[in-house]
């Protein structure tokens, strides 16, 4: 939507010699090769897209799911330890408390 | 309504850009390149590596929109918005220290310290050169607020309406109108020994 009339300060403008002193610098053009490195880039990025530290993405979310899973099925669960466990651990603290009151002589 | 034949056209390459069509990339990127590197070097305030990466970001991120495009807004409003996004944002991240031409300013204290000597010992308007012209320009629009900077910009070289210069800077018409008046009072004291129209 290209305006009339430019640098008119009654249109809101700069007015004419302000706009002209503005005018004075110029705006920079993109470079000749800007579009060609620009598409280079893009394709770069696309190509990059799928791929996290030289694996697909997809491996990396699926093994990092698998973590989490396995952690949160772990985390509520009741240490398994049977009677005979409890039972050979408790006659081998009775077993070591008589063994150090014969050696205190007592 | 030559506006609206070159939004047509805009559509329709953002159209097959969004179905991957590189072709229409390329034709698209050819269209806008000057204006979206001209913005983001007049926004930042020099032509170095910065602004190629910036305006190259603009056309990635059209790239990556464009399938979920819908034709609501005008194509260059978008453009412009999603350039004064990065820009904003670029200016932002790198604080409030900027580097203009050869002028080092501080945008808290608005201070500013040459390394070719201070602006007040340049000749008069008439015994300026155009190089010293352009680099008092330069400094007067490194002066001015981020949004004053882009709305005198896209008025007085994109020649853009008030009414989208507000809708790509998120703001009102009227709005937009204010930040230009202000902008043209900051230019007209930083700039005042070399014009002399009356105030």
């Amino acid at each position: 939507m290209k305006r009339e009339s430019r640098g008119d300060e009654s249109v809101e403008g700069l007015g004419p010699e302000l706009g002209k002193l503005w005018d004075s610098a110029p705006v920079p053009k993109a470079p000749p090769w800007f579009a060609a490195r620009t598409l280079a880039r893009i394709r770069r990025e696309e190509s990059r897209g799928g791929v996290w530290f030289g694996l697909p993405k997809w491996v990396l979310i699926g093994v990092g799911a698998a973590v989490l899973a396995m952690g949160w099925l772990r985390w509520d669960r009741e240490p398994a330890v049977g009677d005979a466990e409890v039972f050979a651990a408790l006659d081998a603290m009775v077993e070591e408390e008589r063994e150090n009151r014969w050696w205190a002589g007592l | 309504m030559a506006g609206n034949q070159e939004n047509e056209i805009d559509q329709a390459l953002i159209l097959r850009m969004g179905q991957g069509d590189e072709e229409a990339l390329r034709d698209f990127i050819v269209r806008y390149q000057d204006r979206v590197y001209g913005t983001v070097a007049k926004m930042i305030g020099n032509t170095g590596p910065d602004v190629e990466d910036l305006a190259q970001q603009v056309f990635l991120r059209i790239w990556k929109a464009a399938p979920r495009h819908r034709a609501e807004a005008k194509i260059s409003t978008w453009v412009m918005t999603v350039t004064r996004n990065l820009v904003f944002t670029f200016c932002t991240s790198r604080g409030s220290r900027r580097e203009v031409s050869d002028v080092v300013l501080d945008q808290d204290t608005e201070e500013v310290r040459e390394r070719r000597g201070p602006i007040t010992e340049r000749s008069p308007r008439e015994d300026l050169s155009g190089k010293e012209l352009v680099h008092a320009v330069q400094l007067a629009c490194a002066h001015l607020p981020m949004k004053q900077r882009l709305v005198v910009h896209l008025r007085q070289h994109e020649e853009l309406e008030f009414a989208e210069i507000g809708e790509i800077l998120g703001i009102s018409e009227l709005g937009a109108k204010s930040l230009m008046f202000r902008a043209r009072e900051n230019l007209k004291i930083k700039l005042s020994e070399f014009f002399t129209e009356p105030s």
